[in-house]
């Protein structure tokens, strides 16, 4: 089924990182506690950037910054205690390394929103249930960037109905 | 006199030293791991728990041995509880406390970014005669630090006295070196990897953007990471000779002017003594060429082996929190995001 007919998808060309960053605010604002956002992409396609527009849209007291050096960041938000874990798989291969970081503690936790980037590297950790978003590089011109999102299970896929009309009014 | 063993495991090197009053150090022992990770061009946290698990006893024990002492002569025992990788910290932590618990010494909690900056009241065969002869750190004293986790610009009026003036908004300076050195197909770390490669380049052969952020004193590297892969991308083939000693002599210029301007700015604004280079980036050749030419007023940075993480550093460091009364209780956890200070009054 093409992208625009499938519920459970969209897909979006990105023109910029600032774009970029106001749809993360977007996504952000709308993500509720028990959600998992997946973020896939090649070095320097934007996933930070992301990232960062979605802790500002739901309201995190600090900038993300990048998860890379200790793999998880946390960040509180003033207005209750559901908390936001910005992780990074990039160096993790197994479900053992998984639970030294306390992983499933949090991982679909009504109380937490988990951002997972270099989500790819270990797939078997992802709960069924999430967002899947793919930012890709488009041909042509540097700062472009094609932003996939498929949503999996109901909750998630109610979450991108929402913000496709939010986002896009469609 | 005071001595202080000293245990840091807070990310891939494994250390332990004996610090006596703050400053001496009797012993500094470091098993690395860098060649254990290489291979994956970063850190890999399972590989990084296991190491320590088997490197931290024999280190004490050479440690201790190499400083003629033993457990009975010791006033405590230091561990850096964090910021740092979870498992890598529970090693050291819980080795400190068996230490200190077998014992019958106090244990002392270091912070891993505090234990940097205090790698500075050390003596060095170099600048032995100059604390010698009591020419001491004045305060108030700016510290940058740089490496793979941070990118940390502190003002310190005072002993155990800090304000948070800025820091990284995305990639640490170190990380930006390790992902650019993994574009450009050099080895793992990417630090000393891009100095090297650099020489014989031309640091303006490439404009790639400087990220000023306006007044604050804040840095980003993230867009420059993207422009060196943008222009990586030109070439079909991994770059090479006189294009990779360019393409990683202008990202250094980059990096490193941001760097240098931001920290000479601050040492003005708030009128330091003295500016302090920390942490591994800190090796940099270029960053403490460039910021000592900047800055108004002297910059101090370290031989090589105090500049990455160590021990002899947490035990310089913890002794200033012995003298002043702090002990850890035996409920001492890891804290992996730990920070030094709040944002100051310059701060977003």
């Amino acid at each position: 089924m093409a992208p625009i007919l499938d519920p459970h998808t969209l897909e979006f060309v990105s023109r910029n990182p600032t774009q970029t960053h106001r749809l993360g605010v977007r996504l952000g604002a709308l993500l509720p506690g028990g959600a998992v956002v997946c973020l896939e992409g090649p070095l320097g396609a934007g996933k930070t950037r992301f990232a960062q527009g979605i802790g500002r849209g739901w309201g995190a007291e600090q900038t993300l910054i990048s998860p890379t050096f200790v793999l998880v960041r946390e960040y509180d938000r003033a207005e209750d205690d559901v908390r936001l874990y910005h992780v990074d798989l990039y160096r993790i291969s197994g479900a053992e390394e998984a639970f030294g970081l306390g992983l499933d503690d949090f991982l679909g936790d009504e109380r937490a929103v988990c951002l997972i980037e270099w989500a790819e590297r270990a797939r078997s950790l992802i709960p069924p249930e999430h967002l899947w978003v793919r930012l890709a590089f488009a041909d042509g011109d540097p700062l472009r960037r094609i932003i996939n999102f498929t949503a999996q299970g109901e909750r998630h896929a109610a979450l991108l109905r929402r913000f496709r009309r939010e986002a896009f009014g469609v | 006199m005071t001595r202080i063993l000293a245990i840091e495991t807070s990310c891939d090197e494994t250390g332990a030293a004996v610090i006596e009053d703050g400053r001496r150090i009797l012993s500094n022992v470091v098993a690395s791991q860098v060649e254990l990770h290489a291979p994956y061009g970063g850190i890999f946290p399972e590989i990084a728990s296991r190491a320590h698990v088997e490197a931290i006893v024999p280190v004490i024990e050479q440690a201790m041995r190499e400083a003629h002492l033993t457990y009975d002569d010791l006033d405590g025992v230091a561990v850096t509880y964090g910021p740092g990788l979870a498992g890598s910290l529970l090693v050291g932590v819980n080795a400190a406390k068996g230490l200190a618990l077998g014992s019958g010494r106090p244990l002392l909690g270091v912070n891993h970014l505090e234990a940097h900056i205090y790698a500075h009241w050390l003596e060095t065969a170099e600048s032995a005669p100059r604390t010698a002869s009591g020419a001491e750190l004045e305060f108030p004293l700016l510290a940058l630090l740089v490496s793979g986790g941070h990118t940390e610009l502190i003002l310190m009026r005072g002993h155990g006295q800090y304000e948070y003036l800025g820091g990284t908004l995305d990639d640490a300076a170190g990380e930006a070196f390790d992902k650019v050195g993994r574009l450009l197909g050099l080895p793992y770390p990417g630090g000393p990897a891009i100095q090297r490669a650099s020489e014989g380049g031309r640091p303006t052969a490439f404009r790639f953007p400087r990220a000023w952020l306006g007044e604050s004193y804040d840095f980003s590297f993230s867009g420059l990471k993207t422009a060196v892969l943008r222009e990586v991308q030109k070439y079909s083939d991994p770059p090479q000779g006189q294009v990779l000693a360019d393409l990683a002599a202008s990202f250094q210029a980059a990096v490193v002017d941001v760097l240098a301007t931001k920290t000479a700015r601050a040492a003005e604004e708030f009128g330091v003594r003295e500016v302090l280079l920390c942490g591994g980036v800190s090796a940099n050749r270029a960053l403490r060429e460039v910021t000592t030419e900047r800055a108004a007023v002297p910059v101090r940075y370290l031989p090589p082996f105090l500049c990455t993480d160590n021990g002899a550093m947490v035990g310089a460091c913890a002794y200033h929190h012995f003298q002043a009364g702090d002990r850890a209780g035996w409920d001492l956890d890891v804290v992996p995001g730990l920070r030094l200070a709040g944002r100051g009054r310059k701060g977003r």
